[in-house]
């Protein structure tokens, strides 16, 4: 039986993987190295599950961990890889808002996150309860990323990161969802990325381009 | 041998899974329409027939029967009560639902390859349903989840022809309109829960502690509107013109005859049974006063109006107003303390309501006939169907007797009812109210003159003279089934007028609880065919009698004619025209009769006349050509919709502003919502 703090601090360490590869995200300007990253966060994701699942016993969080290896870090970034050579897009990131006032401003809403749930770990006795700080930061950053970047293909692994966060904060607060819970979202992400993928796809077609902010002629 | 407690509830669960099943069969399989068609509206008449047995138990029984499902949502009771209002309301809408179900039988044959007949089917299934479940539910959140269900399947109901633009425009009407009632009754149900703490209607029966004064009349307002939306009270009812005439006509049936009634139901509910007891006099005469504006304006526009259906429309608008005037001359007794008096306003608009539906369902589906055989609504088109459609025609003229409150039909009865309680005004402590309550009762005696000139001129334009156009001219009697659902229903008109007797004491264990008064001794009279509503002294009625009179009187003229003339042998000869031949432009048209009525109430409709002549260039006596126009200002539209809606596009248009289609703003304006939040809350 490894000792609880030990445990404690390994989890700590692989969620705090998590945040740095959102980071990488946010200052990454080549869109294929992006997905990459997502994938690597994805695979952070899975371990950090494993070891809560492995330090806890409660077994089910292997499937999801497992799951999330096959979906997040393998079927996702193949889609969005296959998109972004089909459609030839540019392979430079456009940007909202520049790389180092992006990397501030994430910085901003980590310090923001950690200062939210600081009165919620301190009542938590769970060994996972600081992730959830970190759980929080990823979400805030994945959605920040969706804002502040043009390309439909980084809105996807925008939106993917903040689903990553939640799932960490699921098994951080309660050590994952109920199973069933747990396959239906996987289930609505697998869809959530065919869908984007399509709409990505429509967007070329339409617009000859995949900045979103070309929608902006389809108001009324 | 009649058990309501043995028969109501294998009743209720045939009737629901007829429902379901009838629903459900033709979506499920693609049998052929025909098929189809018989399915769906066989499962309703029987679904409806079950639905008579709940109502006729419902009135029998002489506890109220309660049923209820298990829920999970927090705040919902899935409950049905059926009381005797309830049951009379559950009798009235299976009644026209076995007649229109049978009607549309034969009249959903004009949607054959059309429109889809599984989807009429499930909608007018779900219509069904939702109606029975709006009147028996006992809880104000599961009450409130019905009635929007009714709503919205009405609203899909009326667009089925979706593909008119005019249609689409009336659907939206209606679906605003609705929901702006129904905010009102969410506000009516709030009032009571904040006071209670629960949605139960056995909660809203018996707060805990009585609601304060303010909290009554917040209720008493909010419910008046709310309802008042969906039944039609002037001026929330520029939504019906539109609406019923958009939709397939037994739809129309059912909505005109039987879903506004539902809104009657809600607001007997809400005043008689949770805010019972003494009103303040205001609330009564505030009743009173929208039931006559209402009642004489209905019937007004109604005789402008040159669509049937729009008129039949215009109608219901009216005899939601003499409902009304019932209801707050029972309010108005009420208040102080006639209780008597009080069951006899609340009986009569009861009886109205039901008789209403009864007629305004055969007078739909006699539109609904004469848009069958002639495929137009126009009563400028029609004319001489008499001869071709002589079946509708004789339907059609029970019905407008009966709306005309003729004897011896049931409208007659009802409107008899309402003047009595009406008169007896005179018994009221309050001088106030003894001077103005006769002047509803003279503003109903004018709706009613105007009711019979106005079905004068539709009997009259659509059946009589000679067709119009070659529409007319070529119509055919409808299909059997659309005769029997009208026939059905004409025998119903009939059988309630001649049958008081019957009625009264059934609608006496309605009004019983709510007034703490039986009427059913001293209304009839001992012999059982006289109604006494005051003992006999004051005024007493006997339509038995009445018919019997008129039999006798029709035979004594014709005896005399056999008599005089010696024979009764009929003569054909051709009308005399003063030489030329007769033409149907030479008939009195819909627009001429109503001439009269538009000059002497040109204030209330005035009307822009427009008149071009072109003239022969030998003589400016002669015209070569002449065009008439004639429109009356829709008042209520131009001086009280549109400024409202000016006003809320005004408003929209500002906050376009914000919605500037930037896929990035708006997720930034979720994302900057989260972040204050989160400063604010942690």
């Amino acid at each position: 039986m490894v000792h609880p703090d030990l445990g404690s601090q390994m989890v700590n360490v692989c969620s705090m993987m998590l945040l740095v590869t959102s980071f990488a995200i946010v200052a990454q300007r080549r869109l294929s190295a992006c997905v990459d990253l997502f994938a690597v966060q994805s695979v952070f994701l899975a371990v950090t599950a494993a070891l809560v699942a492995f330090l806890t016993g409660i077994h089910h969080i292997y499937v999801a961990a497992a799951l999330t290896i096959l979906i997040k870090a393998i079927i996702i970034p193949m889609i969005l890889k296959k998109v972004i050579e089909r459609l030839n897009v540019q392979r430079e990131v456009a940007f909202v808002i520049n790389i180092p006032p992006s990397l501030l401003i994430c910085g901003a809403l980590v310090i923001l996150a950690f200062s939210v749930t600081e009165p919620v770990a301190s009542l938590g006795f769970l060994l996972t309860k600081d992730s959830l700080a970190v759980a929080l930061a990823i979400v805030l950053i994945g959605f920040f990323t969706m804002i502040a970047r043009k390309k439909a293909v980084t809105q996807v692994v925008g939106f993917l990161m903040v689903e990553n966060g939640l799932f960490l904060g699921a098994t951080a607060a309660a050590y994952g969802m109920p199973l069933i819970v747990e396959l239906g979202v996987f289930f609505d992400v697998l869809v959530a990325g065919l869908i984007i993928g399509i709409y990505t796809h429509r967007l070329q077609d339409a617009f000859d381009s995949v900045d979103v902010s070309k929608l902006t002629g389809l108001k009324e | 041998m009649f058990d309501p407690a043995v028969i109501v509830p294998p009743a209720l669960i045939s009737l629901v899974t007829a429902h379901v099943a009838g629903a459900l069969a033709p979506v499920v399989w693609p049998w052929s329409d025909r098929v189809k068609n018989w399915l769906t509206h066989g499962a309703a008449v029987a679904a409806c027939t079950a639905g008579v047995l709940i109502g006729i138990g419902g009135l029998l029984a002489s506890d109220p029967l309660a049923f209820s499902l298990p829920s999970t949502i927090p705040l919902l009771h899935i409950q049905l009560r059926l009381d005797p209002l309830s049951a009379f309301f559950v009798l009235i809408i299976s009644v026209s639902g076995v007649a229109v179900s049978i009607y549309a039988l034969g009249y959903v044959r004009e949607f054959y390859g059309r429109h889809s007949i599984s989807a009429l089917g499930a909608l007018y299934h779900g219509f069904l349903l939702s109606m029975i479940l709006v009147v028996t539910a006992d809880d104000g959140f599961f009450f409130l989840i019905v009635w929007e269900i009714m709503s919205l399947v009405s609203y899909l109901l009326v667009v089925t022809e979706h593909e008119k633009a005019e249609t689409r425009y009336a659907g939206f009407f209606y679906l605003v309109m609705t929901h702006v009632g129904t905010a009102f009754i969410v506000m009516t149900y709030l009032v009571f829960y904040q006071q209670t703490g629960s949605f139960t209607f056995d909660s809203f029966r018996h707060p805990g502690e009585p609601l304060p004064d303010g909290f009554r009349t917040v209720a008493f307002v909010a419910a008046l509107i709310g309802f008042g939306a969906k039944a039609g009270i002037v001026p929330l009812h520029v939504w019906l013109p539109y609406a019923h005439p958009a939709a397939p006509s037994h739809i129309s049936a059912l909505m005109s005859g039987v879903m506004i009634k539902t809104a009657i139901y809600g607001l007997i509910r809400v005043y008689f049974d949770f805010l019972g007891g003494a009103f303040p006099w205001w609330w009564g005469f505030a009743v009173l006063a929208v039931g006559a504006v209402s009642a004489l304006l209905g019937v007004m526009y109604a005789l402008m109006e040159h669509d049937l259906k729009s008129l039949l429309a215009y109608h219901s608008v009216e005899n939601i107003g003499i409902i009304l005037l019932g209801i707050g001359a029972g309010m108005i007794f009420q208040s102080y303390g006639l209780s008597h008096l009080a069951a006899l306003g609340l009986l009569a608009a009861l009886y109205h309501t039901m008789n209403h539906a009864m007629f305004k369902g055969l007078l739909f589906m006699g539109a609904g006939s004469l848009l069958y055989a002639t495929h137009t609504r126009n009563m400028e088109e029609y004319g001489g169907l008499i001869r071709t459609m002589p079946w509708t025609a004789f339907f059609f003229l029970v019905g407008a007797i009966s709306i005309s409150a003729l004897p011896p039909t049931n409208g007659f009865v009802s409107e008899w009812l309402t003047f009595q309680s009406l008169f007896l005004s005179f018994m009221l402590p309050d001088p106030l109210m003894k001077i103005v309550i006769p002047i509803g009762a003279a503003m109903l005696a004018l709706t009613g003159a105007l009711a019979v000139a106005c079905f004068a001129k539709a009997f009259g334009i659509s059946f009589l003279a000679m067709p119009r156009s070659p529409h007319a001219k070529h119509a055919k009697e409808v299909p059997m089934p659309m005769r029997i659902g009208m026939g059905a229903l004409a025998a119903v008109c009939v059988a309630l007028g001649l049958a008081p007797m019957v009625v009264i004491p059934m609608i006496d264990r309605v009004t019983s609880p709510f007034t703490g008064t039986r009427l059913a001794q001293s209304a009839v009279s001992e012999s059982g065919w006289t109604l006494t509503p005051m003992g006999g002294e004051f005024a007493s009625i006997s339509t038995p009698v009445l018919m019997l009179l008129l039999t006798v009187t029709i035979l004594v003229v014709l005896l005399g004619v056999v008599l005089i003339a010696g024979t009764l042998k009929r003569r054909f000869h051709k009308t005399w025209g003063c030489g030329i031949t007769l033409q149907p432009r030479m008939e009195y048209t819909a627009t001429g009769f109503a001439q009269p009525i538009r000059q002497v109430f040109s204030t209330i409709y005035r009307p822009t006349v427009k008149v071009e002549k072109e003239m022969l260039e030998e003589s400016r006596y002669f015209a070569k050509r002449m065009r008439f126009e004639v429109h009356i200002e829709p008042t209520f539209q131009r001086y009280l919709y549109d400024p409202v809606v000016r006003a809320f596009n005004l408003l929209a248009n500002r906050l376009r502003v914000v919605q500037a289609g930037s896929l990035h703003l708006y997720l930034a304006y979720i994302f900057l919502t989260l972040i204050a939040l989160l400063l604010w809350v942690g």
